[in-house]
């Protein structure tokens, strides 16, 4: 028989409220005795997620994002900018135990297994991907996932993005991209270095296709069942006030 | 105000922004994508530097890591060290 582990399946909702519910689950996991949970979901409106030490100003670009209806956040894990686009990426997130017996203590160590499922599956789809140090996931030696990690009540949360079909375009008009990480010819540059599902198989992979592909990876990597279920009644009071802290300009801006 | 970028070999960038007052540092902000637990360790560093002389950086980041338990990832102590001092020679 084997270990069953919660799966929250594909919500569809606003960036505070997802980036509450990764948290919630977290501080929930040791506490409440909840399940170690797996989450697959999209944003709505498409958003962009900034790393905890990122400087907002120098990320993303603001104007743009408001022309387009593009929302902000500010994630609680460190990392890079990332644009969630609602119609071309899927993000995941895992929370276990730091003291379960599947959760190498070693962080590196722990970013090479869940990223393992990660490529896992979109080895599914028959995507040859393999993890890169330091927190990406890369195909044909551009990145299609970037991964963040953080530590906290005893616990391991990892959030990660699989790129679908991103509008690199749209990506590009949101974030502000160093001129130390990325010179001229900026989108060229860039479709060297990204790519995702549809440009690398060369065919439109649907969400539903990406989603059972990517539970698989985790089932087969964790030996587990994912298992449906949804958020405790615990857990949608964290949810709420969370949500308060995400939505804050304070959070957001705060550096 | 003082502000240097820096790029990790094969990985991060972080970014260092302070002014001088006199031999002080003052306004120390230090920004980036690499991961740092717990992330508010990050406000305690830069309340560290603020208000100590820049030649006292060096002692003052080392010092700051071992008294606190504080795990880094992608990024090692001294590339702060040198971020903070590339702002200062800006």
């Amino acid at each position: 028989m084997k270990e069953t582990w919660r799966l929250i399946d594909m919500r569809i909702e606003d960036a505070p409220t997802q980036m509450a519910i990764d948290e919630a689950i977290a501080m929930a996991r040791l506490k409440e005795n909840t399940p170690n949970t797996v989450r697959l979901y999209r944003w709505s409106p498409s958003a962009v997620s900034i790393g905890y030490f990122q400087s907002i100003e120098k990320e993303v670009n603001l104007p743009a994002c408001e022309e387009h209806g593009v929302d902000v956040i500010r994630r609680i894990t460190g990392g890079g900018a990332v644009y969630h686009d609602y119609n071309g990426e899927i993000t995941y997130s895992l929370v276990a135990p730091e003291a379960d017996p599947k959760m190498p203590a070693d962080i590196l160590a722990s970013y090479e297994l869940i990223c393992g499922a990660i490529a896992n599956g979109l080895a599914q789809l028959g995507v040859d991907a393999e993890f890169k140090p330091v927190n990406d996931i890369v195909a044909g030696g551009k990145k299609i996932s970037g991964n963040a990690q953080t530590r906290r009540h005893g616990v391991v949360l990892q959030h990660g993005t699989v790129l679908v079909d991103t509008d690199i375009r749209r990506m590009f008009q949101v974030l502000r991209v160093s001129d130390a990480k990325i010179s001229d010819k900026l989108i060229k540059a860039v479709e060297d270095r990204v790519t995702n599902l549809r440009r690398y198989l060369g065919r439109q992979v649907g969400f539903d296709e990406a989603r059972a592909a990517l539970i698989k990876g985790f089932e087969d990597t964790f030996d587990i069942a994912l298992q449906p279920g949804e958020l405790t009644a615990a857990e949608n009071r964290l949810v709420k006030q969370l949500h308060e802290k995400y939505s804050s300009r304070e959070w957001v801006f705060q550096r | 105000m003082k502000r240097a970028e820096y790029k990790i070999p094969g990985g991060k960038l972080l970014s260092a922004e302070l002014a001088v007052e006199g031999e002080r540092m003052v306004g120390v902000k230090i920004t980036g994508d690499f991961f740092m637990h717990p992330e508010t360790s990050i406000i305690e560093l830069e309340k560290a530097l603020e208000g100590t002389p820049a030649a006292d950086l060096e002692g003052t980041v080392n010092g700051f890591f071992r008294e606190n338990d504080v795990t880094l990832f992608g990024i090692h102590v001294e590339d702060f060290v040198k971020v903070v001092k590339m702002a200062l020679e800006s």
